[in-house]
């Protein structure tokens, strides 16, 4: 039988409360993401000189590599947490604390995949598309 | 920060062990428990029913209403069927038209789609927890009010041929210029509305981050309480830029003030940006919970647990990400930058794969199960059918060439209701048939619900299958009549015919629904052979959600805990009596579902349907433009609502710790993090702010959008006010700290000084605030007008934070709050926290960027 004022479990429990955040960190980077270039666009388009597209879509590409580099290193981490090459656990559905640990990083993992596609989605006009017009 | 330490935290054994659940309870103490709650979760009786603020009672009231307004939406849409029956009726003249149209989008969005998730969620997200009611249950009750309120408000206008006609998004110009009070009964009878909406996603999300049973970790929850957590986020982020935008519409509307009008430097698209940043979202925000509904009942038809429940995670929180990327794609048509519509176009496709991913969970999940096809199933099979067709034609639209062909068509309108029905009226029907026992103790009928379903599968499709073509053939939306020659003529009949088909469907689930079954005597207490916990309800009804608080270990309890409902019911968990007999819940922890604390709960009162009237009448008057009663509503509002918080929130307790059963002894009284109100704070601090940042927007929306923003030669904001609001402001805040801290020191005297100090420092804020603008003239140009609309939210809600801050300082010096018992002024400081934020930000867009833009 153990305390519910055993110190190790609310140690552990602040170190989750901040996975719990993490697994939105990826749609959180698509989302700046988007409204970066949104914003860029609009900016570029009603206020500077026609010449100034060229630079406007290698500032969306830079932004767009740094934000997939992010993305990337959160799925990562969240890949290991997640730790299914051991274990070969998929549902994480026990109630225990190393269930809800995996199923942070697994969950956290699948978001960093669509957000990774996300971004570059919204890239693709940038690359396509060469004036305001 | 300091914490508050002196206040006791849990303590005793936990988790807990097998043995001690086996461990019986006598029979004495099972009925002491039982009387005890009984009597402390007993429904008032007679006329005092309405005062009733539980779950149970308030999502039944809050369900039927949204409802009836449903089938009030729906026989407009009947009446505008009739008159595009064939080319020339003269059944409706074109200004009734109008009206109903603008009625049926409105009502059917506001009335009833969002109303109906909180209805429902209110009525079962409770039961799924196993908790015995929401953290927040008057907050519950004074949204309903203000909802019907402010609905038969807004319907009632049909009725005296006054209701809004421009249109469910209200574009201006042609809604500022509209001579009637049809706009400003929109604009201020739905903002009401709205406020109601963010109360009640509030309310939503503390009830599951805060209020799932001892062991039920995230990875474990329903996944309805995931869905609740995204759709209670969306909401949050979603419905303060309409507010925003509200605030900005009436005021062009009610003093002249000119955001939308080109001619003194405004912009109509501003409030497109605004009304789709909110609409687009709000798709989804209807959606979601109904697909919520769908993974519910296809585990159980299924009798297997759902496949792939991290998947289904991410499907909802990606949509929910990527639902605010997508709403450009309404304004295709308005000349923006073809690379601004690219971004929305791919972003509109993305968000496709998430939507996607949880049909084939569902599908999946319906493959490897054993499917008993019941009625429930059979509307989520006609729910998947018909929304998958919508989403078809809604990857389509995403494409800017096709988007322009077909914008304003009835293309549109098909695509529309092909989501809508699909995503959200069939699913919800099947969550009616499959929680129909779990609300009123009996089942309905089989053979109506195969009439009603294929009535309306049938009838759905026969309306809106040919409404594609009509719109390919050039068809336009919002048309009151067209001339034979068109060609249309034989499609209309073929859409009229259809729609009453979809009502005689509605008939008889409406019969089926209401008819009284007192023949039918009990039910099974589990009739699908559910594995979650609403299905753990009492058979007859008990008032009190559930008779012990039971310990989770695993996602379907019902199947995988043996022997769990039987404990429930003798009293073997958590909270099994009420020896004060007040309603109490169990809070636990965000991630791990620790018990953290017993939260009391409010009961029945009057207040709430006051303070409900009250906010009525201070949102109504204003239509008339009648602003004195206005006021003194506000104010009687706002008394009733610290008379409520005075009486009933946050009270030092009687004792420090409670026998909460099991051997655990948890603390009454929470403060900070730990208690609910500060999230509740905390949430509505984030729809806030979120506001403020639309307006904020508004100011530099204007800054690219025109380039006579600022004028030549306008006059700006007097610098030396601009930048006393700045230190006063950030004084104020400091203040608050600093009560916040010496009062949890023991040092009262000081915090009480600092309490009196604060409120004179926002006022000073607010008056200089107004200072600095007082000289612009708001009706000249768009420039002084927003500026002047940023003082008016700064003041406004320094406002707040002065009542705030008296209310601490009354609290302090009548014993309310003690240094130990502190949580109000926690909450306040939270507040505080923003408002210092805000008025920063103000005062940088009114002091320092007029010199950064010119």
């Amino acid at each position: 039988m153990s305390d519910i004022r055993d110190q190790q479990d609310a140690h552990e429990f602040r170190a989750e409360a901040l996975s719990l955040w993490r697994i939105i960190f990826g749609p959180l980077i698509w989302a700046l993401h988007f409204v970066a270039s949104y914003g860029a666009a609009a900016l570029v388009c009603a206020k500077a000189a026609p010449g100034a597209v060229a630079g406007l879509r290698m500032g969306i590409g830079l932004g767009t590599l740094l934000a997939l580099a992010l993305i990337f290193w959160l799925g990562l981490q969240a890949w290991r947490q997640w730790d299914l090459r051991r274990d070969r656990e998929w549902e994480n559905d026990a109630g225990t604390s190393e269930d809800r640990h995996q199923f942070l990083g697994h969950a956290g993992f699948l978001l960093a995949v669509i957000s990774f596609i996300g971004v570059v989605y919204v890239v693709l006009p940038a690359l396509l598309i060469g004036s305001c017009a | 920060m300091t914490r508050p330490h002196l206040l006791p935290t849990a303590e005793g054994p936990y988790p807990p062990t097998e043995g001690m659940l086996n461990a019986p309870v006598s029979e004495a103490e099972q009925e002491r428990g039982t009387k005890e709650l009984r009597a402390a979760w007993k429904t008032p009786e007679g006329w005092r029913y309405v005062t009733a603020v539980n779950n149970s009672e308030v999502g039944k009231w809050y369900s039927l209403t949204a409802l009836a307004f449903m089938l009030v939406a729906g026989l407009l849409a009947l009446a505008m069927r009739v008159q595009l029956a064939f080319p020339g009726m003269t059944f409706l003249d074109a200004d009734r038209f109008n009206q109903f149209f603008t009625m049926h989008g409105s009502a059917m969005m506001f009335l009833f789609a969002v109303p109906m998730f909180e209805a429902i969620s209110i009525l079962i997200l409770p039961a799924f927890l196993g908790a015995r009611d929401m953290p927040f249950p008057r907050l519950s009750a004074y949204g309903y009010w203000c909802f019907l309120i402010g609905g038969i408000f807004v319907m009632g206008s049909l009725l005296f041929d006054a209701g809004p006609k421009a249109g469910w998004f209200m574009y201006p110009p042609l809604a500022t210029k509209d001579e009637g009070i049809g706009p400003d009964i929109w604009l201020l009878g739905l903002s009401f509305i709205e406020v109601a909406s963010i109360a009640a996603a509030v309310e939503l999300i503390v009830g599951a981050l805060k209020c799932r049973p001892p062991g039920m970790r995230v990875n474990i929850m329903p996944l309805y309480a995931w869905y609740v957590l995204v759709v209670g986020g969306m909401i949050l982020f979603a419905f303060p830029p309409l507010i925003a935008g509200d605030f900005l519409f009436e005021l062009e509307r009610s003093f002249d003030w000119p955001f939308f009008d080109p001619t003194r430097g405004g912009d109509p698209i501003l409030w497109q940006h605004l009304f789709w940043i909110f609409g687009h979202p709000e798709v989804y925000i209807v959606f979601l919970p109904s697909i919520a509904i769908a993974a519910m009942i296809v585990p159980t038809v299924a009798q297997r647990p759902i496949v792939g429940y991290s998947w289904i995670v991410l499907s909802a929180v990606g949509t929910g990400f990527l639902s605010f990327g997508l709403w450009v794609h309404h304004m295709f048509t308005t000349g923006l930058p073809q690379i601004s519509l690219g971004f929305f176009s791919a972003a509109s496709e993305a968000v496709v794969i998430p939507t996607g991913i949880q049909i084939f969970a569902f599908v999946a999940t319906l493959m490897v199960g054993r499917v008993k096809l019941t009625l429930p199933m059979l509307w989520i099979a006609g729910a998947l059918a018909i929304f998958v067709a919508g989403g078809l034609t809604g990857v389509m639209l995403a494409i800017v060439p096709f988007n322009w062909q077909v914008h304003d068509t009835y293309f549109i309108v098909a695509h529309l209701h092909y989501t809508l029905f699909g995503g959200m009226v069939f699913p919800l029907i099947a969550g009616v048939y499959y929680f129909y026992p779990f609300f009123t103790k009996k089942l309905m009928s089989e053979k109506l619900g195969l009439w009603a379903f294929w009535l309306i599968f049938s009838g759905f499709n026969i309306t809106f299958l040919p409404m594609h073509l009509t719109g390919l053939m050039g068809m336009p939306r919002r048309v009151f009549t067209y001339p034979e020659s068109s060609g249309w003529g034989w499609l209309n009949l073929i859409s009229t015919l259809g729609a009453f088909i979809v009502a005689a469907g509605f008939a008889v689930f409406l019969f089926d629904l209401l008819r009284p079954k007192k023949a039918q005597g009990q039910i099974a207490r589990n009739p699908w052979g559910a594995g979650t916990l609403e299905f753990s309800h009492d058979i007859p009804e008990e008032a009190w959600g559930a008779r012990s608080v039971p310990h989770i270990t695993s996602r379907y309890p019902l199947w995988d805990q043996p022997g769990l409902v039987a404990r429930m019911d003798a009293g073997r968990y958590y909270l099994a009596d009420a020896p004060d007999h007040q309603r109490e819940t169990i809070v636990t922890s965000v991630i791990d579902a620790k018990p953290v604390h017993v939260q009391r709960v409010t009961g029945p009162a009057w207040i709430t349907i006051l303070a409900a009237i009250f906010t009525g009448g201070a949102f109504i008057f204003p239509t008339f433009h009648i602003y004195t009663p206005a006021i003194i509503c506000g104010a009687f509002a706002i008394v009733s609502v610290m008379y409520w918080l005075w009486t009933s929130t946050a009270r030092p307790p009687k004792d420090d710790m409670r026998e909460a059963g099991l051997g655990l002894r948890l603390p009454t009284y929470a403060s900070g993090p730990d208690s609910v109100g500060w999230w509740g704070m905390w949430i509505t601090m984030l729809g806030d702010a979120t506001a403020f940042a639309s307006v904020v927007f508004g100011f530099f929306f204007y800054w690219t959008a025109r380039s006579d923003f600022p004028p030549e030669g306008a006059a700006h904001p007097v610098g030396l006010w601009v930048a006393v609001a700045a230190l006063a402001g950030v004084a104020a805040w400091a203040l608050t700290v600093a009560a916040r801290e010496t009062n949890a020191r023991g040092q009262v005297a000081l915090a009480r000084l600092a309490l009196v100090l604060a409120p004179l420092a926002a006022g000073a804020a607010g008056v200089a605030a107004w200072a600095a603008v007082r000289d612009l003239d708001p009706t000249s140009h768009v420039y002084p007008a927003i500026l002047w609309a940023l003082m008016v939210w700064l003041v406004v809600h320094l406002s707040a934070g002065v009542l705030m801050q008296g209310y601490c300082l009354a609290g302090s010096i009548f014993g309310k709050m003690t240094p130990r018992h502190d949580a109000d002024l926690r909450n306040v400081t939270l507040y505080w926290h923003f408002m210092a934020v805000k008025a920063l930000v103000t005062t940088a867009v009114l002091g320092l960027a007029p010199g950064w833009l010119t």
